[in-house]
């Protein structure tokens, strides 16, 4: 599984990116950056993720540093994979 | 082929009234369906795809009423006033207002995510004989309610913190106080009958159709819906579930259309 591919169809879906992901990189800034990224697709975000990839996260981890970079959120979810 | 028109009206509640949309059948009705909408934000989201489907139906010759619940949409009252009985009682109201006049075709439930939560619970307490169709149901209450308070937490860590956010806002609802959230006046009865509430069948047995979307292709239902729809089989329910490639409609940034899903419910009934 390519979890760098899979977190950004997800975020292509929810974000209404229309395919604009496939340009994304893991330094693409989020948080900040891309102004689909409020407060309910944040929301939408976690939870596709934890149906997409079967874990679940605790609101204590829902914390800003995870959306700053495409790369911190492939590596935050990679790290939820490794348990 | 011309569209039919839906009619606006205002159906009498208490307290207030609530707003509808009537879809009349194009020539005998072949079925009567009442829209539960989903809850606080998905509602507006999803006020489109509602739309499309209300129409195809009535072309389809199906009756379609789809109802705003109080302090939802265009109905009276506050959101933060709403009650989870008072929108039962809006269903029972709704179930009354198209069996009037569509009493000898089947009544169909179409709940989309919170509005099946609703739909099952007011069936259950109000004794509704009708069949069921559910769009991506939310199964747990209690889930659906987490979802909804961490639109203040991600809100919150948007702005910088979102340590303590969630403690917090259980612990005001807790202690009987409403709280804000993404702009919804979220009151400790509806959250608490919310979080109590599940997608359990009703007493009895029907039809239901079960469709979830995905955007990928090959997607198939969650081992929760999948343990879900074998209480409703062992219920005694004839069961269509499917998963439709489309995108998640009620959540997405931009509003979206899934007219696979339009596609698969119509054919599911034809």
């Amino acid at each position: 599984m390519n979890t760098q591919r899979e977190v950004l169809a997800l975020l292509d879906e929810i974000l209404s990116l229309k395919g604009r992901s496939v340009a994304m990189t893991r330094d693409t800034p989020l948080l900040g950056a891309l102004p689909e990224l409020d407060s309910m697709a944040v929301v939408a975000v976690i939870t596709a993720l934890e149906e997409r990839f079967g874990f679940s996260v605790e609101d204590d981890e829902i914390d800003g540093s995870a959306f700053v970079t495409v790369g911190a959120l492939v590596d935050f979810v990679e790290a939820k994979l490794a348990g | 082929m011309a569209r039919m028109a839906a009619e606006a009206f205002f159906l009498p509640a208490d307290p207030g009234q609530r707003f509808c949309l009537y879809h009349p059948p194009r020539g005998a009705a072949r079925g009567a369906f009442l829209y539960l909408h989903p809850f606080a934000e998905e509602m507006n989201k999803s006020r489109r795809m509602a739309a499309s489907m209300a129409r195809r139906l009535a072309e389809n010759g199906y009756a379609v009423l789809q109802i705003d619940l109080a302090g939802c949409g265009d109905s009276s009252g506050d959101f933060g006033d709403a009650t989870w009985q008072g929108w039962l009682d809006d269903v029972r109201r709704a179930c009354d207002w198209l069996s009037a006049r569509h009493a000898r075709v089947p009544l169909w439930l179409w709940g989309l995510r919170c509005g099946a939560l609703l739909a099952v619970a007011a069936a259950q307490q109000h004794r509704i004989a009708a069949n069921f169709l559910f769009w991506q149901p939310v199964m747990a209450g209690r889930h659906h309610l987490q979802q909804f308070l961490r639109l203040k937490v991600a809100g919150e860590m948007i702005g910088g913190a979102a340590k303590g956010v969630m403690e917090d806002l259980k612990r005001r609802l807790a202690a009987g106080e409403t709280v804000e959230i993404a702009g919804y006046a979220l009151n400790p009865a509806l959250a608490q009958a919310l979080e109590s509430a599940a997608l359990v069948p009703p007493p009895t047995p029907g039809r239901l159709l079960w469709y979830e979307v995905s955007a990928r292709a090959e997607a198939t239902l969650s081992p929760a819906a999948q343990n879900c729809l074998e209480q409703w089989r062992a219920a005694g329910f004839t069961i269509h579930s499917a998963v439709t490639p489309a995108p998640s409609f009620w959540q997405t940034s931009e509003i979206e259309d899934a007219p696979t899903l339009l596609e698969a419910t119509l054919m599911a009934l034809s």
